[in-house]
């Protein structure tokens, strides 16, 4: 049954996106109605659990589906990865009233969007200023958050704040009075993913709006939200692969020049051999990171960050050549290999940068081989 | 009241010895049960990765109101939480 309605995601995701990515990138928006579209079949967070309401897919078959998606357009994929982090939030750290009123919705039409970043916090998230304060009934924000993806098309906003000594997480409509969103103008890659600056001025939501570990000492919550996106990223870092793969392959077999098709040509055979082994990697990585997921193995934080790190590098190296075996005919704005191109790069910056990843890791290489 | 549950697990239990190997495995550091962990600097990408441990290995959730420093300060501490949930949830 599970498997059915993954195939039935899978067929929806390809018809709504169908031939427009190319269009949404160039507009830098993806149209209102096909992200509804998406959300009420609850294909933005379809890990969240039937008795809520949702498709209930296990950590592979969402990973999978992020994948397709992010083949066919990381702009709607990366609204995906957002709305699957808050989904998850809440399903991790909600309580049970939390759980019975957002995840019906968000498995069933509402929107919504993760933030962290701000100003003066982008890795180092232990310098956000954005505050949460609780008075009886009533919670307020005050901050600025910058690059929210999502944030555009978003109903409710999942915003991470200073509270007390700690960080918490509070559920915060799009709508609410005194929460501004301004679109980041003409981003580099994602382009219609709805990135955009949130400014909260005493912005009050009832307190049971605030998820339960409010002060959390640790910033746990926040890389529970990470861990999650970063394994998202990296299934959707693969649909970057196998999209760039698909049409260098295409084109390197039927482009001939000095007499022969491309692909017959070292050079080219070398960037496609590299590009297979490329895919191959990812996939492996990303499927031993939802396993691990699956299992709630402590291996799977470091899993994670390596998936991610490698799907994004990958991604890049991969996406540039595409984009060079495809010459000319790829080095056009809404292209499949110029989106990827573009696309990729964003990925080696959101949910940790690759240098962030490479710290943890370099920690990892310490603890287990020094 | 976390006395009593640590009296009734011991410090040398199975669970002080698991927790120690576990650390001991993943950080590369010799602890033991009344080592302070913040004290060695742990990171919050170990921390999400030890909540994880103690969830998986001992059956029990740790929700937002167990996410005190406290709780996760020693081995002694965690040993007490993992004792309170069990009876919590059992």
């Amino acid at each position: 049954m599970t498997a059915d309605r993954a195939d039935d995601l899978r067929t929806l995701w390809s018809e709504l996106v169908a031939d427009h990515a190319a269009d949404w990138d160039l507009a830098g928006a993806i149209p209102p109605d096909v992200v509804r579209k998406l959300a009420e079949a609850g294909a933005l967070c379809p890990e969240v659990a039937a008795e809520y309401g949702g498709p209930g897919l296990d950590a592979h078959a969402a990973g999978r589906l992020a994948a397709h998606a992010g083949s066919l357009c990381s702009s709607a994929r990366s609204l995906m990865t957002s709305q699957g982090m808050v989904a998850w939030m809440i399903t991790r750290w909600g309580d049970r009233r939390q759980r019975e009123l957002f995840l019906p919705a968000l498995a069933g039409g509402a929107t919504a969007a993760v933030a962290f970043s701000e100003p003066h916090a982008g890795s180092d998230l232990s310098a956000m200023r954005t505050t949460l304060e609780v008075h009886g009934d009533e919670a307020v924000i005050d901050g600025e958050k910058v690059w929210i993806t999502g944030a555009a098309y978003a109903d409710w906003i999942l915003v991470f704040c200073r509270h007390q000594s700690g960080t918490a997480a509070v559920i915060v409509p799009s709508d609410a009075p005194g929460l501004e969103i301004e679109p980041v103008p003409h981003p580099l890659g994602c382009r219609a993913g709805g990135h955009a600056m949130v400014r909260m001025a005493d912005v009050v939501v009832p307190a049971d709006h605030v998820l339960p570990g409010a002060g959390d000492p640790f910033g746990l919550q926040i890389q529970s939200a990470l861990a999650y996106g970063r394994l998202s990223i990296a299934w959707g870092c693969l649909g970057i692969i196998r999209s760039c793969l698909s049409a260098a392959a295409a084109y390197a077999v039927k482009r001939e020049q000095f007499g022969a098709p491309i692909a017959k040509h070292q050079l080219v055979a070398g960037r496609l051999g590299d590009m297979y082994a490329a895919e191959q990697i990812v996939t492996r990585l990303c499927e031993h990171a939802a396993a691990c997921w699956r299992d709630s193995s402590p291996d799977l934080v470091t899993a994670v960050f390596t998936a991610k790190h490698v799907g994004a590098i990958q991604a890049n190296a991969v996406a540039a050549s595409a984009v060079q075996i495809l010459a000319s005919a790829g080095a056009h704005d809404g292209g499949v290999v110029a989106r990827a191109y573009r696309d990729a790069k964003l990925m080696e910056i959101i949910e940790g940068s690759t240098e962030m990843g490479r710290l943890h890791l370099a920690e990892k290489a310490l603890a287990v081989w020094a | 009241m976390t006395e009593t549950t640590q009296n009734s697990v011991g410090t040398g239990s199975s669970t002080h010895q698991e927790l120690l190997a576990f650390l001991d495995a993943k950080t590369g550091r010799t602890l033991d049960a009344s080592s302070d962990l913040f004290a060695s600097g742990i990171s919050s990408l170990f921390a999400l990765q030890l909540v994880v441990h103690l969830e998986e290995k001992y059956g029990v959730t740790v929700g937002g109101a167990d996410l005190k420093m406290d709780n996760f300060r020693t081995v002694d501490a965690m040993v007490a939480l993992i004792g309170r949930l069990r009876g919590a949830t059992g």
